[in-house]
């Protein structure tokens, strides 16, 4: 096989499997292919011309999104949402190394982020997204924190008995690790002055800390009583009539 | 073959020499008791008795096979029997283009290329229904007559089911550019043979191309074995979807995954036909008959070809054709050279996020790493102030 590009080129493949296609009558298999095509007319929409490459595959197609992984992430989870229309689609998500086949543009495109991408979808169920480590790690790399919805769903051995680890979106789980990073920041804002308070009696003494403590409060509360008056001496009062 | 001018065979008149098949001489006779004008299609029985042996035992078997067949697309046997050295077979007399002619002319179109398989496909069926299968189907076993009616003919290496297996002494039957992946590999072969044979007379009916051919045998073989064939929208603009999925479907290395029955396939080229918008029934046209494909007989070892690669499940290609609904000309422009940006967005695998970059663009990491940082140094103050 002939290559035209020297350097690996790098994209977020998207590969729609249409399920049990090949066990399909024909003129099912032609009426899911064309309903697939307008799946991807439309979930491809929002992308620009110059960041996606269409790709026909035997049972689905495949999507390569140039340097967006998010919106690959996007064309998937809208993707997947025509499987209420009747759609039965498993969806796999790759990034990984994708380039032209020969020297036409005729002859499609070969690469290892496709090939796995394709492995990924023939291994997912319908109606369930599955992402490979490597697009976890790219969608991490443009917007690190995007990655945190992404659970891990297992590994799978694809035909050439590569293991793969596949991970699985949750809608829920940023919302969890947000709750969870607050938990974690309250417990140091109340553990970490605390723990200075507990060296500070250790070193001195309970007693003299509390006086410490007293003493400072008085003597702050003394400021702020002469901050207060101050204040109020400094207002223009008027009398009424 | 004869050496004299032949007149007489059995009850028929010799009228005259139509042509000259692999294994014989085909005349048009008269049967006078009839008086019905035939087709004799004979055969010189050879020598060697083993040779005669096999050359009268397939010889009527197409008869018997055949005979036991009777409907519209397949060509009708009268009679058969033996006089001296020839085998004869009586059939009726078809007054047509052999397809294979049609095709080099090159003037089928897409509604009359379906129109031909169903009708050869519909033929199949009822063949196979009675335990017929062909093995040799090929264009010039295709007869379209002038209504645009479509014959299937010669059953010379046909196999009632029920018959011995001549396949399992290695020897194989068939033309090589339209043998399906197990004949070749000299498996016993059963009635999906036959539709990936139509499936491949389908292809190159719409392409106008040789679908696995080679520039000898050996490549023909591995080509039929193991070339995963192009959709025919590909090479020809005009074929519309379905037909490729019907193809692929006809085409399927393992039997198990094509069409399991010649009507299923009938079927789908029927409501192909329908979505194209009727049927065009074919011209008739003079036969040029040129000896382009003929039937072989390959020796396999079949031990060795057991499991040969056409017998297994064939892995998918990673190669995918660009879809010819989206444009996607400007980002492969995009992938060919990219600019400096795009050397850093698609020519490099991602990163790892490290420590500073996480703190820095993550929320949740930024507010403990804030927190942490606010509580130690309120802590600190409260510690050694």
């Amino acid at each position: 096989m002939t290559t035209t590009n020297a350097a690996p080129r790098f994209a977020s493949v998207v590969f729609l499997k249409i399920q049990d296609f090949a066990r399909r009558s024909v003129s099912e298999q032609t009426r899911l292919r064309a309903q697939l095509e307008a799946v991807v007319a439309v979930t491809t929409a929002e992308l620009p011309i110059a960041s996606r490459i269409v790709l026909e595959a035997a049972d689905g197609i495949a999507v390569a999104v140039l340097g967006d992984p998010a919106g690959a992430l996007r064309i998937a989870e809208r993707s997947l949402a025509a499987n209420s229309a009747g759609l039965p689609l498993c969806v796999g998500i790759n990034h990984g190394a994708v380039q032209m086949a020969g020297g036409r543009a005729d002859d499609g495109m070969i690469g290892d982020g496709i090939a796995v991408a394709a492995s990924i979808a023939d291994f997912s169920s319908p109606s369930r997204l599955l992402i490979s480590r490597s697009f976890r790690d790219a969608i991490a790399d443009s917007g690190p924190g995007q990655e945190a919805g992404m659970l891990a769903a297992g590994t799978f051995n694809d035909a050439g008995l590569r293991t793969h680890e596949l991970f699985s979106p949750d809608a829920r789980e940023p919302a969890r690790r947000r709750r969870r990073f607050l938990a974690l920041a309250v417990a140091a804002a109340i553990a970490l002055p605390a723990a200075g308070v507990a060296v500070r009696v250790s070193a001195e003494g309970h007693q003299k800390v509390l006086d410490g403590i007293a003493g400072k409060f008085r003597q702050a509360s003394a400021r702020v009583e002469q901050y207060l008056r101050g204040l109020l001496d400094s207002v223009p009062w008027q009398k009424r009539n | 073959m004869a050496k004299k001018k032949l007149t007489r065979l059995g009850r028929y008149k010799i009228r005259g020499e139509l042509g000259r098949g692999a294994m014989g001489i085909v005349y048009e006779a008269e049967d006078p008791a009839l008086d019905r004008i035939v087709a004799l299609k004979t055969i010189l029985l050879a020598d060697d008795a083993e040779g005669r042996k096999e050359y009268h035992q397939r010889f009527f078997q197409e008869a018997k096979a055949a005979g036991k067949l009777t409907h519209p697309n397949i060509i009708t046997v009268h009679d058969f029997g033996e006089e001296g050295d020839l085998a004869y077979t009586a059939m009726e007399l078809l007054k047509g283009v052999e397809l294979r002619a049609r095709m080099l002319k090159g003037e089928i179109s897409t509604v009359e290329a379906v129109d031909i398989a169903r009708q050869v496909a519909d033929g199949l069926g009822y063949a196979h229904e009675h335990g017929v299968v062909h093995r040799d189907i090929k264009p010039s076993n295709i007869m379209i007559l002038p209504r645009g009616q479509v014959k299937i003919m010669d059953f010379g290496i046909a196999r009632v089911r029920v018959s011995d297996h001549k396949t399992s002494t290695g020897v194989v039957l068939g033309t090589p550019r339209y043998m399906s992946p197990e004949q070749v590999a000299g498996l016993p072969v059963d009635h999906r043979s036959d539709i990936f044979s139509v499936g491949i007379v389908l292809y190159e009916m719409l392409t106008r191309a040789s679908l696995f051919g080679g520039a000898d045998t050996p490549q023909i073989l591995h080509n039929v074995s193991s070339v995963e064939p192009v959709p025919p929208s590909r090479v020809n603009r005009e074929v519309p979807p379905m037909l490729d999925f019907i193809i692929a479907r006809a085409l399927k290395k393992d039997p198990a995954g094509r069409y399991q029955d010649a009507y299923e396939l009938a079927a789908d080229l029927r409501t192909c036909l329908a979505e194209l918008g009727g049927r065009e029934r074919a011209p008739a046209k003079d036969d040029d008959d040129q000896n382009v494909t003929k039937t072989v007989k390959l020796e396999v070892d079949t031990d060795k070809t057991r499991f040969a690669p056409a017998a297994r499940a064939i892995g998918s290609d990673t190669r995918l054709p660009l879809s010819r609904q989206f444009d996607s000309a400007a980002a492969l422009e995009r992938l060919a050279a990219p600019g400096w940006r795009d050397r850093a967005l698609i020519g490099r695998s991602a990163r790892p996020v490290g420590f500073i970059r996480r703190i820095r663009s993550d929320p949740g990491p930024r507010l403990l790493f804030a927190a942490v940082l606010a509580a130690a140094m309120i802590g600190a103050a409260i510690a050694f102030a």
